[in-house]
């Protein structure tokens, strides 16, 4: 043990939120090891975004089932063009309590789920982190005010590069310093006159991809393709943005195939000395030592390895006095899309609209002030994507066959649109996850969790209802035809891979896993960096808030070093 | 489940795709603009990823590769029988007919479905014996209605078939033994179909996964007012 090196933090993950503790922590001087559980991947290697479908022998589809029964959410994921990338449920299972479901998108390579991430950058706003005392009485604040955060968001906005447009709507706060916005295709400025009519704003959607050169890497190329990466880094993903910057100091320490497996802990101080990992090439175990632990592996991962480092001290779990970590486990309300065309554009010759891979337009919450009125609790955005894509679009679902067929397709191809919408997921006690209690292990041994989770609650119901009936009415208002469709259940948490919670912050050591800085009350240099933390799950999306709090967390971690407290 | 690993795949045909993305895009003096414009400067993205195990040289050793449902001229079926084989490009024709623009038969759906559906044996083979019952099943209803099987019938004997197995489409109450048999040729033929070039890039006419320099989206003032 003496003639190992003892690092001042071991940053467990290099995607969202182990990518921006790398870098905070290493450019503020401290002596960091990143421990990433996959292996290295290359940008220039590994993604193969220039492909059309008949570039691969299955058309980018693989083989038939090749991929197994890939749970809701997952299958447009895993293609021909990311399966290398992807870990695929079925080669390494997670265990289901009887009814629960629940979707874990795993992608173990260096940069994790940044690689193929859907890029969209909105800030929580001041309702969102005090939702329980100024919203409607439900659930637990945050201990920590949109003020507080702000800075942070700043910081990772200009450290990621996110193009969008500085205007305010109520409690949907924006950067001030953000790259221009992308311009909306066709049927993006119809649905923005048709929900302005209705008194609904649409904005410029906040994107992590370049409308312009940023710092060293180029703008976007507009290939459309970064679902399934990018090799030019014109979108934000820590393999590129990150690690080429940190490797190479002396400070910084880089080590892929190592998936941490528990977190050692000195029993003489009560505090963490370092983690044990699995080397996923010899499967064998080794130690390392660090003066503080952020893990950021992913919400998952990180709840797992702090249930797998359970102790005399910690019977439950390590840094589980509460009783409280895998709860509260949270999701947005997620459900399908509601398809159709636009009359108005049928017909019209072919566009490239690809543009910068997502819409360039989307509408922020505007439903406030509903409480008691409705079943429902807090609100939802709406997402659309209109125009040419990579499919035979809205004339295939047409009944027939046949040349008036295809010529319906063709007619119909330029003018399709879909809309969908993320709803706030309210947090549950009952919606956990724990390690399975029948034994299952991952393929290095580790032993894996079991889901006990259920999106299926009335205000989901509740919620969802209300959101089909605005989809409907928004898109009308624009003109367009929409399909017949069918109300479906709200879909699994994890399957729009924006699952949050089950190690939350909060001011009580009781009832919360991690304080403010997302320190383990328990343990104070265990730092739970990722979306574990998350209190509520409003209808924004959080990778951008994830990062600005291990931001801000490993801003503070590195304070508290320099003052000697860690 | 053991999947392919994509190193492995045939190199030169990996090759032939970075050179359709580099250096056909280098060979001409708009794509070398673009590609002086575009290529990151000092980063370690492309030309010089970090460490030194990425970079072009491993661009060249690896890449997909195309199927041989599209590459292999004279393309032999692998799954179907002769007359099955005859029978699903004719129904796969029906579906997707040429007109004024190319169809099925161009897309060469047939030769790819024959390639998926043997494909299959491996994960998923009901599809091999949904395919073999459901190509039965059509002659089965050919002969009890016409006396014939499909191939024999006359083009508009097919249609009038083929029409009475997709009713269900149109009347949700209506039922018929064919319907899940058109269900599957009917989507099998337009993904094989949109998944191809004839079908994506000469029908659609996709303008996408291109290299722009900008993206202008909408240019109409008549959508924006």
């Amino acid at each position: 043990m003496s003639s190992q090196p003892v690092y001042d933090v071991i940053v467990v993950g290099s995607g969202a939120a182990g990518g921006i503790a790398c870098h905070v922590l290493a450019t503020k001087g401290l002596k960091v090891l990143c421990l990433e559980a996959g292996r290295r991947i290359v940008s220039a290697r590994d993604f193969h975004t220039h492909m059309y479908p008949y570039d691969w022998a299955y058309r980018g589809q693989g083989k038939p089932g090749e991929y197994g029964k890939l749970p809701q959410g997952m299958g447009w994921k895993i293609k021909e063009w990311t399966d290398h990338l992807y870990t695929i449920p079925e080669e390494d299972p997670y265990a289901l309590a009887p009814g629960a479901k629940f979707t874990w998108t795993r992608m173990r390579v260096l940069g994790g789920r940044t690689n193929c991430w859907g890029r969209g950058c909105d800030r929580f706003g001041p309702l969102d982190f005090k939702a329980k005392s100024l919203q409607d009485g439900w659930g637990e604040d945050w201990p920590i005010s949109y003020e507080e955060v702000a800075p942070y968001y700043d910081a990772v906005e200009q450290f990621i590069g996110v193009a969008g447009s500085p205007e305010d709507v109520y409690n949907t706060p924006s950067g001030k310093h953000l790259l221009p916005p992308f311009n909306p295709r066709c049927g993006e400025w119809l649905i923005k006159k048709g929900a302005e009519k209705l008194g609904i704003k649409v904005l410029p959607k906040p994107l992590a991809v370049l409308s312009k050169p940023y710092h060293g890497r180029p703008e976007c190329h507009y290939c459309g393709g970064c679902n399934w990466g990018c090799e030019v880094a014109a979108r934000y993903g820590s393999v590129d943005s990150v690690f080429p910057h940190l490797e190479g100091r002396p400070n910084f320490t880089l080590k892929t195939n190592a998936a941490v497996h528990t977190v050692l802990m000195d029993h003489e101080t009560g505090k963490a000395r370092g983690v044990t990992y699995i080397d996923a090439e010899n499967k064998q175990e080794y130690e390392v030592y660090g003066k503080a632990v952020v893990l950021a592996a992913s919400m998952v991962e990180s709840i797992r390895i702090l249930f797998n480092s359970r102790n005399r001290e910690y019977p439950n779990g390590l840094a589980n006095s509460s009783g409280t970590l895998g709860r509260y486990l949270t999701e947005h309300v997620a459900f399908n899309d509601l398809e159709g065309f636009f009359p108005q554009l049928a017909g019209r010759p072919t566009t490239n609209d690809d543009g910068p891979g997502e819409s360039s337009l989307y509408i922020p919450r505007y439903n406030y002030g509903h409480k008691d009125k409705k079943k429902y609790l807090r609100g939802w955005r709406f997402d659309f994507y209109t125009g040419c894509g990579m499919g035979p679009g809205p004339g295939a679902s047409m009944a027939g066959f046949g040349s008036a067929y295809k010529k319906k397709i063709k007619e119909l191809y330029p003018a399709a649109f879909s809309i969908g919408g993320y709803g706030e997921g309210l947090a549950f006690d009952w919606n956990y996850v724990e390690i399975d209690p029948d034994g299952l292990r991952d393929r290095l041994g580790i032993p894996q969790v079991r889901f006990h989770t259920n999106a299926e609650y009335p205000q989901a119901f509740a919620i969802q209802a209300e959101m089909y009936a605005q989809m409907e009415e928004i898109m009308k208002a624009s003109g367009a035809e929409i399909f017949p469709y069918k109300k479906v259940a709200p879909y699994p948490l994890g399957s729009v891979t924006h699952e949050a919670g089950g190690a939350r912050m909060g001011d009580d050591p009781k009832t919360s896993v991690v304080d403010k800085w997302n320190r383990s009350h328990d343990v104070k240099n265990i730092i739970v960096a990722d979306a574990a933390c998350f209190v509520t799950h409003p209808e924004k999306q959080i990778t951008h808030t994830l990062m600005t709090l291990a931001y801000r967390a490993c801003d503070h971690l590195a304070d508290d070093f320099r003052q000697g407290n860690v | 489940m053991r999947r392919k690993d994509k190193t492995m795949q045939k190199p030169q045909i990996g090759r032939r795709r970075a050179l359709k993305y580099f250096g056909l895009l280098g060979a001409t003096a708009a794509g070398r603009e673009f590609l002086e414009g575009w290529l990151p400067r000092g980063s370690a993205t492309m030309a010089s990823p970090a460490p030194a195990a990425g970079g072009l040289h491993q661009i060249q050793e690896i890449g997909p590769s195309p199927s041989p449902a599209d590459t292999e001229s004279p393309y032999v079926p692998r799954f179907f029988k002769p007359d099955e084989f005859r029978t699903v490009e004719v129904l796969t024709e029906m579906i997707l007919p040429t007109d004024e623009k190319p169809g099925a038969k161009e897309a060469k759906v047939a030769n790819y479905i024959d390639f998926v559906v043997y494909s299959a044996s491996e994960f998923e083979p009901s599809l091999q014996k949904q395919w073999i019952d459901g190509l039965g099943l059509t002659n089965q209803l050919s002969d009890k209605q016409f006396g014939e099987p499909f191939l024999q019938l006359s083009p508009v004997q097919q249609e009038d078939l083929l029409t009475q197995m997709s009713v269900p489409e149109h009347d949700p109450n209506a039922r018929h033994a064919g319907f899940p048999f058109y269900r599957l040729l009917k989507g099998m033929t337009l993904e094989a179909f949109f998944t191809s070039k004839v079908g994506l890039v000469d029908f659609l006419d996709y303008q996408g996964l291109a290299f722009l320099t900008s993206f202008p989206g909408c240019t109409h003032p008549e959508h924006q007012t």
